[in-house]
């Protein structure tokens, strides 16, 4: 029991490894279905436990990738991330850009077959809004909200919103997801009791065991778009009778019985047990999200020494991302590249813009006179460690190592992802309980733009953890937001990376992507930022 | 003997208060955040803040485990933090799979162990006592989870017998619930064989060298009479006295078996509520293991009397 996660990893990687090697590995161990049912039931092991079923209450990216089964969206967005109507058959846009007014499809029922009416979008909206932080900026400009006639609902405004679609389509957790009014006029900061929906699955609730297994059911009465599915957007259509959710806390265990038949579809494969699942003939792999991640660490600007701004362009100065890479992903080049920028690469506004400080030589000595020229006098620097999420692990002995190198005073808090949670909160010197450094990471989706980027802001007490100010960055935000088009965002975007850069707002450690693994009976399995089950069939 | 039984179940309350105590203190002592859990990793503080006011628990210490006292004494343990499911419902759910890993570990481990000490007490410095006492070694010392996963390798991945994971529900046949056990029971049956194993042949050493055994074999009794009637009923007291305090390894254990079968039972939930601060889970879960320790103990107190008639209570 005093191993680590890793040890175990290394240990079953031998086992399953020899297993991947043994033909004709059949699944007869299978819960006793006929082959027909057995067809219809797909059983996808997910990236955490669904602990709870809330999408607008908890915000965790399972939480949204379940209730993405369950509930519809007014927008979704395409892969080619441009938001595209969903729940929505119309909408206008006054000229002045300061009322909305939005037309819901007809037929559509939720799964206790009441009809979706627009009163419903509209307290689901409310409700959204409170937890979201484009909702929250449109609350500050909101003249009101109010549903027309059953089909018909209307957001007027005091300015004009131009990302008012991007907000409502997006998959950043969380979502708009519509509720019947009785569940969205819940407190958005309670949780809600029922799991009605009106997507194309059902949740069966009394299968529910939480921490172990969640059930979803197709939905009869669910009507598609009649576009193709693209990611949140089209049709949505259910080729899958049933779909099981069973969560498995081992990743050794997950890869075994994916490999034996026993689950169709695993999320999130560990790099370690890749190349094992890989050499098996009935298992596909594949990278499973194009938009990958932005590893990153925060440094406190609160306390010495990195309320100075040159004691964290210091680390900026000296940190290598290829050591932070290798550490977390390995020597496979596919999944992994440096990243001079705050946001996601390969994406149409991407901006490198003043990201010239993590490029090239690393430089120790530098670093260590700008830490001397901000006062730094061999404090000790406390960095909070997740030991039970591999990234914050991997992350966390890198920044150790580069801290003693650049002449730091390191206080290494090895704890776990909880504590972290709670730790990072605190506002108190690091020496009371508090912090200077912490690591976490991004999903690429949510680092596209600023729309919905927590970590990017820096209005002080209203920002993430760390609470950074500065105004030339939220300057550079707010103009993002006020862009008419492509050209104007992309000069936007320049500005607020190269401001964020300059104010080292956090440091990022690179960008990286993971795999997924399909039994290779299963297809329609497609590369995006959540696992989309429509479209999925298994033979 | 009744009189006694009441008193013992009398004197378990104060020893649950006292783990209740014992408990909601350390919890509350301890470092880490529900909300903060729940809120996810780009929430705001803000809304982390809210959250916390929103469970109470940003309430004073007292406040908290006063009205936790208040309902676990009406019998109310509470609702989960995270599923809003009552934490006797989460219980419910898992109790089977642990009660069912437990008990065929259990009987694995008594039919198993007993006769292996008897025998190598009997084969004493034998080749065969040499073997026993050598896997018993080996159960010490090799971590459930390296059992679990070898299993898992030969007799799920390799040899194709057994399901890798899960569990099925005794209400769905005998065969397909006892598979799924029998791997996780051998994984965490080891530590529990080893220990009985050991314990049974020193006790059956130390009986076997008494006179009434002599007496025995002058009278002609076979030798598995000797070792079953006569020798093993006298050395059952402190066998049935480990096999109690042993219970308390198969629940530490079956925390890490659940967790490399994926059996959906209370060690998985208790992971689960730990790693996410899920404190009522956590308080539920440890009281019902507390009181299953206690009841244990009192039920093995009580057999004493079956196997020793001096004992009176």
């Amino acid at each position: 029991m005093g191993m680590s996660l890793m040890d175990r990893r290394v240990l079953l990687k031998a086992g399953a490894g020899l297993g991947a090697m043994l033909p004709g590995i059949a699944g007869v161990s299978a819960p006793a279905l006929s082959q027909g049912a057995n067809a219809r039931t797909l059983r996808f092991v997910p990236q955490a436990n669904l602990a709870n079923f809330d999408p607008i209450w908890g915000s965790q990216y399972v939480v949204r990738n379940a209730a993405a089964l369950v509930w519809d969206t007014l927008y979704g967005v395409d892969e080619q991330i441009r938001p595209q109507r969903q729940m929505v058959e119309s909408e206008e846009a006054s000229p002045d850009g300061l009322t909305w007014t939005f037309r819901l499809r007809q037929g559509m029922k939720f799964h206790d077959g009441e009809p979706v009416l627009a009163k419903d979008a509209v307290a689901s909206l409310k409700r959204w809004a409170v937890r979201d932080p484009m909702g929250q900026m449109i609350l500050t400009i909101q003249n009101e909200l109010v549903a027309v006639d059953d089909r018909t609902f209307r957001w007027s405004l005091k300015a004009p919103y131009p990302k008012m679609l991007l907000a409502l389509a997006k998959n950043n957790a969380p979502c708009s997801f519509v509720m019947p009014e009785r569940i969205a006029k819940t407190d958005p900061f309670q949780q809600i009791g029922e799991y009605v929906g009106s997507g194309p699955y059902r949740f069966v609730r009394n299968e529910w065991v939480p921490g172990a297994k969640a059930v979803f059911e197709r939905f009869a009465d669910y009507v598609p778009r009649d576009e193709p599915a693209s990611w949140l957007a089209g049709g949505k259509r259910a080729l899958i009778d049933r779909i099981e959710w069973v969560i498995m806390p081992d990743p050794a265990t997950a890869s075994a019985a994916l490999q034996n038949g026993e689950v169709d579809w695993w999320e999130n494969p560990i790099t370690d047990l890749v190349p094992t699942l890989k050499r098996n003939r009935n298992i596909v792999v594949d990278i499973a999200d194009p938009l990958g991640n932005i590893g990153a660490f925060r440094m406190n600007p609160l306390p010495p020494p990195f309320n100075d701004v040159r004691a964290r362009r210091a680390v900026l100065q000296a940190m290598s991302q290829e050591d932070y890479m290798q550490a977390l992903v390995g020597e496979d080049r596919n999944l992994w590249k440096t990243l001079p920028s705050f946001f996601t690469p390969g994406t149409p506004i991407y901006s490198e813009a003043g990201g010239e400080i993590l490029k090239g030589r690393r430089d120790y000595d530098a670093a260590k006179r700008m830490l001397a020229e901000a006062g730094y006098k061999g404090e000790p620097i406390t960095i909070v460690v997740a030991q039970d999420q591999p990234i914050t692990k991997a992350f966390g002995d890198v920044s150790a190592d580069l801290l003693k190198r650049m002449g730091m005073n390191v206080d290494f808090v090895a704890t776990d992802w909880g504590t972290v949670g709670s730790r990072r909160a605190l506002k108190t010197p690091p020496s009371q309980g508090g912090w200077h450094i912490f690591h976490t990471w991004h999903a690429g989706a949510d680092c596209i733009n600023p729309a919905a980027y927590t970590a990017i802001r820096a209005n002080g007490d209203g920002a993430w953890f760390g609470w950074p100010k500065s105004d030339s960055v939220e300057a550079a935000r707010d103009a993002w937001f006020a862009a008419p088009d492509i050209p104007a965002e992309k000069i936007a975007m320049d500005r607020l990376n190269k401001e964020a850069m300059d104010f080292g707002l956090y440091a990022p450690t690179g960008f990286f992507l993971s795999y997924q693994a399909w039994r290779r009976n299963v297809s329609g399995v497609v590369k995006g930022p959540l696992p989309f089950f429509w479209g999925v069939s298994k033979s | 003997m009744l009189a006694y039984t009441l008193r013992r179940i009398v004197a378990t309350i104060p020893v649950m208060a006292v783990v209740a105590l014992f408990v909601f203190s350390l919890l509350y002592i301890s470092p880490g955040d529900p909300a903060a859990v729940i809120a996810g990793d780009q929430a705001t503080p803000a809304d982390v803040e809210r959250i916390r006011a929103s469970l109470g628990l940003d309430r004073p210490y007292l406040v908290r485990f006063a009205e936790w006292a208040w309902n676990i004494m009406r019998g109310d343990l509470g609702t989960s933090i995270f599923t809003n499911l009552p934490v006797s419902t989460m219980i419910q759910q898992r109790i089977e799979p642990t009660l069912s890993l437990m008990i065929i570990t259990l009987i694995l481990a008594v039919c198993i162990a007993v006769p292996m000490g008897v025998i190598a007490a009997w084969k004493n410095g034998t080749w065969i006592d040499r073997l026993v006492m050598g896997f018993a070694v080996l159960g010490f010392s090799v971590p459930v989870f390296v059992v679990g996963y070898l299993l898992a390798y030969v007799f799920a991945l390799e040899l194709d017998w057994l399901p890798v994971q899960g569990y099925t529900p005794l209400s769905r046949g005998v065969w397909p619930w006892f598979q799924n056990l029998i791997l996780p029971a051998i994984a965490l049956g080891g530590v529990y064989i080893a220990l009985i194993a050991r314990i049974t042949r020193a006790t059956m050493l130390e009986v076997l060298q008494q006179d009434y055994i002599r007496t025995a074999r002058a009278k002609g009794v076979a030798q598995p009479g000797i070792l079953f009637l006569h020798a093993l009923k006298n050395a059952a007291v402190p066998i049935v006295t480990v096999i109690g305090i042993g219970v308390a390894l198969l629940i530490g254990g079956a925390v890490v078996t659940e967790s490399v079968f994926a059996i959906p039972g209370l060690g998985r939930l208790t992971v689960d509520a730990i790693l996410r601060r899920d404190y009522p889970v956590i308080q539920g879960v440890i009281l019902l293991f507390s009181f299953t320790y206690v009841l244990v103990n009192l039920i093995i107190d009580l057999l004493y009397t079956l196997f020793d008639p001096r004992i009176r209570y």
